[in-house]
């Protein structure tokens, strides 16, 4: 066992993730958003986005516009909604409030919004405007954490071809 | 020199480049494909819109404490050939028509009505007294004795790239009679 040539491959790896993770947040600081790409999880904006459908969203515009898609996060509920904005309300001060709705919903989002709210808050609540889209690939990250078998198969197959690349 | 994992890797990166080129070629195609269509000239006619009002008590019409909060809906004519928003990469085409006023110190816009079109032969609208989707209250106090500006807009939702937004040349404007000068006409 060569202790240097373990220590560089120690080193490449801990290289890739830092990049990883200086690219993710470098994204995040350029869009103004905490998770400036997502992965849609639910069927509520159907036919337009369906599970698994990657997101880019942008977060430096001012004020949303109506018939934007929007995704947001209600204070207590750390799960995002990707919902339409069908009525916006500002004033000159740049208070604006929103009503979404999902295009695959009958009514619109009041009820989701919780603790006698019937508005959301731009500032306070949008997390980003969607601004590109791309199918299906994000299937992969659902399909890995709802199914525990996927989860062990994809630490194997990582563990084995560790092992096996010996060269 | 050629493990399992370096194959694996070589192939994963080879589809991930051929499939950004492809995507990003779909997408600026279909943007020429728009242009040469002439996606921002669709004309559109809305007409004979009659707004009715009601008073609700719910939270989900508005209303603050249960306080009576004044809705509006309206029924509307409306006219317009979609056709041109359709290039290969059109997935569905969300219409919807607009109003937007002024109040005090605010500027508000609120959708009364929408269709998802999912295919060229649905692009051809025409609706006659059609009824809004939607119950409209006004954030601040009422609608009645507001001057709405109406307007149909469209986003184009792609298979793949960028979320497109416009709106059709054509605008109605309409003043909200309150309801008890309402009742003065009958």
């Amino acid at each position: 066992m060569n202790l240097r040539l373990e220590l560089t491959r120690f080193l490449k790896l801990c290289f890739v993730l830092s990049s990883a993770f200086m690219f993710w947040k470098g994204l995040s600081i350029a869009t103004n958003s905490h998770s400036p790409i997502v992965v849609v999880l639910s069927g509520s904006m159907e036919p337009a986005f369906q599970r698994g459908d990657v997101l880019f969203l942008w977060n430096r515009n001012e004020r949303s516009k109506v018939g934007d898609v929007v995704i947001y996060e209600v204070q207590d509920k750390s799960i995002p909604i990707v919902h339409r904005v069908l009525r916006e309300h500002h004033n000159d001060k740049n208070k604006q409030l929103l009503l979404t709705k999902g295009d695959n919903n009958a009514g619109d989002d009041i009820p989701l919004y919780g603790r006698k709210k019937i508005y959301l808050q731009k500032e306070r609540d949008i997390v980003g405007t969607v601004k590109g889209y791309v199918p299906q690939l994000g299937y992969v990250t659902i399909w890995i954490s709802e199914n525990k078998y996927a989860k062990l198969a994809l630490m194997g197959f990582l563990g084995i071809s560790a092992l096996l690349s010996n060269e | 020199m050629f493990s399992l994992s370096q194959r694996f890797q070589t192939l994963g990166n080879q589809a991930i480049t051929y499939g950004l080129f492809i995507s990003v070629f779909i997408a600026i195609t279909s943007w020429f494909q728009l242009q040469s269509q002439d996606a921002d000239l669709v004309p559109s006619t809305i007409e004979s819109i009659k707004p009715s009002l009601s008073f609700r008590t719910s939270r989900y019409y508005g209303s603050v404490n249960g306080k009576p909060k004044e809705n509006a809906k309206i029924t509307f004519d409306l006219e317009t050939d979609l056709t041109p928003l359709f290039t290969w990469n059109t997935k569905q085409v969300f219409a919807y028509l607009t109003a937007e006023y002024d109040g005090k110190n605010t500027h508000n816009e609120v959708v009364f009505w929408d269709k998802i079109i999912t295919s060229k032969d649905e692009a051809h609208l025409k609706v006659n007294g059609a009824k809004s989707k939607y119950n409209i209250w006004d954030a601040q106090d009422k609608l009645s004795g507001k001057e709405l500006e109406f307007k149909l807009k469209w986003n184009i939702q792609p298979y793949v790239g960028p979320l497109i937004y416009g709106e059709t040349i054509g605008s109605k404007d309409v003043l909200v009679q309150s309801a008890a000068a309402d009742d003065d006409n009958k």
